[in-house]
């Protein structure tokens, strides 16, 4: 307690500027961190699903049908090897139903490779390639196992991933940039306009939600390409988020258009549009984005929830809530459990979000000291 | 207005003081390390007169006085060393700092023997209950009566207190007063057990200058109709002028004088206390230049070696003020004061 | 207060105008219109040809050659005046029958997972808070995480799984089989009480999460006002002044979200119903939006929305009940 001169690490804290005193508080948050990297690496995974997957999420493996997953291994009882490996498979009756089932041939061995060639397919719409990050020397490699239809669904969570995520920020931003606009116009004028904005989300607010987009979705027509509808869905999605951010807009705007410093830029002479985005607006930026973070969970499901039901995005488009299609009754998970595995990847998004979301927000409290 | 205090009294010594404090030292546990925003404050408060601790915000006046109502948060420590003797109401001196906060002792002498105002009358009443009904809790708490009984003493209460029309005030909520008022029915619902302390941590100090002033007449008044001790808190010399017999100056969670006020208002020893009262504005001297104590107080992290308030002193002697804290030093009058102009001799350790 | 009554039953009204004319836009969306679908369905599977003709004669006879606004004044004035939500062409009978017990299912589903929620929340939530960083507040804290993670119909799915694997029995449905068709009584009401559970928990689930939270957050912020240090200065016992200050404005933000959380159990429970196969009216939306059999999936939008709506109207009376400083602008 006795030489505690400022440092230059005190220096440092108080002349940052807000953003880096939210970041250093957001580095020092773990599970954020934690939920900022899963999240990262998901969009990355996705964002290079053609890469990162053996197949295409539409190629059949007509000799694996609903197997189960194939974990590599380095050990069976012929020895060990370097190179990780998988049985070869072969087809059997099953003795009590007598259908025919796929079962692993332990004498068989089916080396892992790393980059390797196999379907070709157009990398970001950028080129031509046909690398794949692993496969196997012969016959297929399915890490999650295979679908009813002896689809990979390994490669098709990868696609999976990449859909139902940037449904998520496509309708996210689609709905920010309706709340900015509602809410800004309610919240900096006020008086009738405000009052008739808010009789309009208040209605909005009271519909239940995914009947609501159920009713909206059911619309599409059946004859919309894929590329239709999910415009459509992000859209309709996209109407999810906006009436509750709205309110949070409106509410900052209301409470922050009082303080003197916005009086101040307006006796100055500031028009609206720059008392909005230079004074206001910087005010709250940490805020909404944090609003933005947690909204994105509910985008994510929602989408889920819609296309597993068969109301949202159609077949052969591939979705998290698409995939869990497939496990949509005991029968399926009791004969297939694998086809859970999305399953995991949606909670493990909406987990990451949510935690990211949390640690934002404490981060970006300015009248946090520390945590 | 002016309460007669104009002579000094060593008989005070003679009695037997209400509350004595020795060597308080509270720390917080926080995530940057332990601090001590109280560290070694002794006073007294003999029966019948009025404390008042002045000092800017920061300096520990009020985790003082929580630490005597136990209403400290849980990451406080209260050093072992600490002395908390208080007289009970109903005879026998207890330590405060040796009882549990939890404890049934504890809660009688909380609002049964020592009451508490705070600085914001809105939000110490709580919103959703009456007037009445927080009072009838108290008294009801504390004294052997029963519900009709407790109303009638409340009502009584709110009419000595200045508010008209008791009768009706007391089922109001408290949104539906004004500021005085609000802290008039605090006061009320504080004496209404008959408490022997009363600490007003900064009573007044959200209040217009005019209910102020009514407010700390009240505070007089009932004072000596009830014979109670007070202790006043407050960062507003011209405030502690009005209401205190005795008064200690604190910074950074030592006090740094201590004595009557008339004696300290009129001739204060402590640079500290001068600058504080040179930043006081007079009437008689309007034209007079303000003089701000320079500098800003240090963050609780960061305490100056030393006397702590050498960096923001203008008579500090380097190798000495910023070397080592100052012993009290009795300056005859009934008057302590830390600080090495002041007796210097036997100050330095 | 009989002021505030009827000024918020005036704005419920509003709002269900509006809310009806929102669900006629909904009605009106999917391409074609209900003759086109009517003779579609019922002349085509006969195997007789649909000329444009007649399907102009089904217009007429349903009304649909009229503007959008006489068509909306017709529909709703049917609903209002005789509580005739028109005809299901699907099902081949009236919505109001088609609807029937349903309503009371889902009613009975509703209130069941209501209670439950804050049956576990609010005491919980509160308990997490007083003793704030405790195991128990750790726990707590990581079911609320998950119970935002992991969307009901997987709960549901889970649950299933469980259910057939550990007791080799389904938990699907609101009735045993022995009861689905049985009139009335005493052992049928038990037996769906019984069945009432599993649904009642996988829709609670999520809901429960969330209002933990904020039971929890905003007894934390009540917890530190100065009114309770005031209280504890007065020397009430902790107990005691918890429940008496902090935990009675910690339910306000609980019930001021009723109709919130209404609204999030209607949302789930197509798709929970679907899971565990439940005879309610979000299963019965779910069929009609895929057959595009709009008088049902427009009934039962509307009488979704005004359980809402009343949920929130309920909610504002509860509010102004509890706190005594609503009174004041409600007038």
């Amino acid at each position: 307690m006795s030489d505690n001169t400022p440092t230059e690490r005190d220096n440092k804290y108080y002349t940052a500027s807000q953003w880096q005193l939210i970041w250093w508080r957001f580095l020092r948050h773990r599970p954020a961190m934690t939920g900022g990297i899963v999240l990262l690496m998901m969009a990355f995974w996705g964002l290079f699903a053609d890469f990162m997957t053996p197949y295409s999420g539409t190629n059949r493996d007509r000799d694996y049908v609903l197997g189960p997953p194939q974990i590599p291994q380095f050990w069976d009882h012929n020895g060990f090897s370097v190179r990780p490996f998988l049985h070869g498979v072969k087809t059997e009756r099953d003795p009590e139903t007598l259908r025919k089932i796929a079962v692993p041939d332990p004498e068989t061995r089916r080396y892992v490779e790393f980059f390797v060639r196999g379907e070709s397919y157009s990398f970001l719409g950028l080129f031509e390639s046909d690398r794949h990050l692993f496969g196997v020397s012969e016959g297929k490699i399915h890490l999650f196992g295979t679908d009813d239809l002896g689809r990979d669904l390994y490669s098709r969570t990868a696609f999976a991933t990449a859909t139902s995520m940037s449904i998520g920020v496509i309708g996210v931003v689609l709905s920010f940039v309706l709340a900015l606009i509602i809410g800004g116009i309610a919240g900096y004028w006020g008086g009738y306009i405000d009052y008739g904005i808010q009789r309009l989300t208040e209605i909005v607010r009271v519909i239940p939600v995914i009947p609501l987009f159920m009713g909206l979705t059911a619309a599409f027509p059946q004859n919309w390409t894929n590329i239709q509808v999910y415009l459509a869905m992000t859209l309709v999605l996209g109407l999810i988020g906006w009436p509750t951010l709205a309110r949070r807009v409106r509410s900052h705007l209301l409470t922050q258009r009082n303080e003197d410093y916005v009086l101040a830029a307006e006796l100055s002479g500031a028009s609206p549009r720059r008392v909005i985005g230079r004074h206001l607006l910087p005010s709250f930026t940490s805020y909404i984005i944090v609003d933005l973070v947690i909204t994105f969970p509910y985008v994510i499901l929602s989408e889920t929830a819609l296309s597993f039901i068969g109301l949202g995005l159609r077949p052969p488009s591939i979705s998290w809530g698409l995939l869990l299609q497939g496990a949509q009754n005991v029968r399926s998970i009791e004969q297939a459990p694998w086809m859970f595995i999305p399953a995991i990847f949606v909670v493990i998004a909406v987990l990451a979000f949510t935690v990211l979301g949390d640690g934002l927000r404490d981060a970006a409290d300015p009248y946090q000291v520390s945590n | 207005m002016r309460k007669p205090q104009t002579q000094t009294r060593p008989s005070d010594t003679e009695m037997e003081p209400l509350v004595e404090i020795e060597d308080l030292r509270v720390s917080f546990r926080t995530d940057e390390g332990l601090i001590t925003p109280v560290d070694g404050v002794s006073f007294s408060v003999p029966r019948g007169k009025t404390l008042g601790i002045v000092g800017e915000s920061g300096s520990g006046k009020s985790v003082s006085t929580k630490a005597l109502m136990k209403l400290l948060p849980q990451t406080a420590i209260i050093d072992p060393g600490s002395r908390m003797r208080f007289t009970r109401k109903a005879g026998g001196v207890v330590d405060i700092a040796r009882l549990g906060a939890g404890t049934r002792e504890m809660r009688d002498i909380r609002g049964g023997d020592i009451a508490m105002i705070f600085q914001e009358p809105m939000a110490s009443f709580s919103p959703v209950w009456t007037i009445g009904n927080q009072m009838i809790e108290a008294i009801r708490l504390h004294r052997a009566v029963g519900k009709a009984k407790a109303r009638e003493i409340a009502i009584d209460m709110l009419e000595r207190v200045g508010i008209s029309n008791p009768d009706m005030r007391v089922d109001q909520y408290p949104h539906e007063m004004s500021g005085g008022m609000r802290q008039r029915c605090m006061i009320a619902l504080a004496l209404s057990t008959n408490p022997s302390l009363l600490i007003a941590d900064e009573p007044t100090t959200a209040l217009d200058v005019t209910i102020q002033a009514q407010i700390l007449d009240l505070m007089n008044d009932i004072q000596s109709e009830l014979d109670m001790s007070i202790i006043f808190i407050t960062h507003d010399m011209g405030v502690i002028a009005h209401v205190a017999d005795e008064v200690a100056v604190m910074y950074l969670g030592r006090i740094v004088e201590r004595g009557p006020t008339a004696e300290v208002i009129h001739n204060p020893k402590h640079p500290y206390t001068k600058g504080l009262l040179a930043a006081l504005p007079d009437l008689d001297h309007i034209d007079r230049r303000l003089v701000p104590v320079g500098g800003d107080i240090p963050g609780p992290m960061n305490r100056p070696a030393g006397c702590a308030f050498h960096p923001r002193c203008d008579q500090f002697t380097s190798g000495l003020c910023d070397a080592a804290i100052p012993h009290y030093t009795d300056t005859g009058d009934g008057r302590e004061v830390s600080c090495f102009l002041v007796g210097q001799d036997e100050g330095a350790r | 207060m009989i002021s505030f009554v009827l000024q918020r039953l005036a704005g419920l009204i509003v709002t269900m105008f509006f809310v009806s004319v929102m669900v006629f836009v909904i009605m009106e969306l999917p391409p074609g219109d209900y003759a086109e679908r009517y003779a579609f369905r019922k002349l085509a599977a006969t195997g007789t040809q649909v000329t444009e003709a007649d399907i102009d004669t089904l217009r007429v006879r349903f009304g649909l050659d009229e503007p959008a606004p006489v068509r909306y004044v017709n529909w709703i004035s049917g609903i209002v005046l005789r509580g005739d939500f028109g005809q299901s062409f699907a099902f081949e009978t009236s919505v109001n029958k088609l609807i029937g017990d349903r309503i009371w299912l889902t009613l009975a589903l509703l209130f069941a997972t209501l209670f439950l929620t804050y049956l576990i929340s609010i005491p919980i939530g509160i308990y997490a808070a007083v003793r704030r960083q405790s195991v128990a507040d750790y726990s707590l804290t990581i079911f609320s995480y998950l119970g935002l993670a992991l969307p009901n119909f997987l709960l549901a799915l889970v649950l299933l799984y469980l259910s057939v694997k550990i007791f080799d029995s389904s938990i699907g449905g609101l009735f045993s089989p022995a009861y689905i068709d049985a009139p009335w009584c005493l052992a049928k009401l038990g037996d769906l009480l019984q069945h009432l559970f599993v649904p009642a928990i996988v829709l609670a689930w999520s809901a429960t999460a969330f209002q933990l939270q904020t039971v929890r957050a905003t007894m934390l912020d009540e917890l530190n006002k100065l009114s309770v240090t005031a209280a504890r200065a007065r020397g009430l016992p902790e107990w005691k002044l918890i429940l008496k200050y902090p935990a009675r404005l910690a339910i306000n933000p609980v019930v001021s979200s009723i109709g919130f959380d209404g609204n999030r159990v209607f949302s789930e429970l197509p798709i929970v119903a679907v899971v565990l196969a439940l005879p309610e009216m979000g299963e019965l939306l779910l069929k009609s939006f895929i057959d595009l059999d709009t008088n049902v999936a427009g009934a039962l939008l509307l009488l979704l929305t005004l359980f809402i709506v009343v949920m929130n109207f309920v909610s504002d009376i509860l509010l102004a009940l509890l706190d005594p400083r609503i009174k004041l602008e409600g007038g």
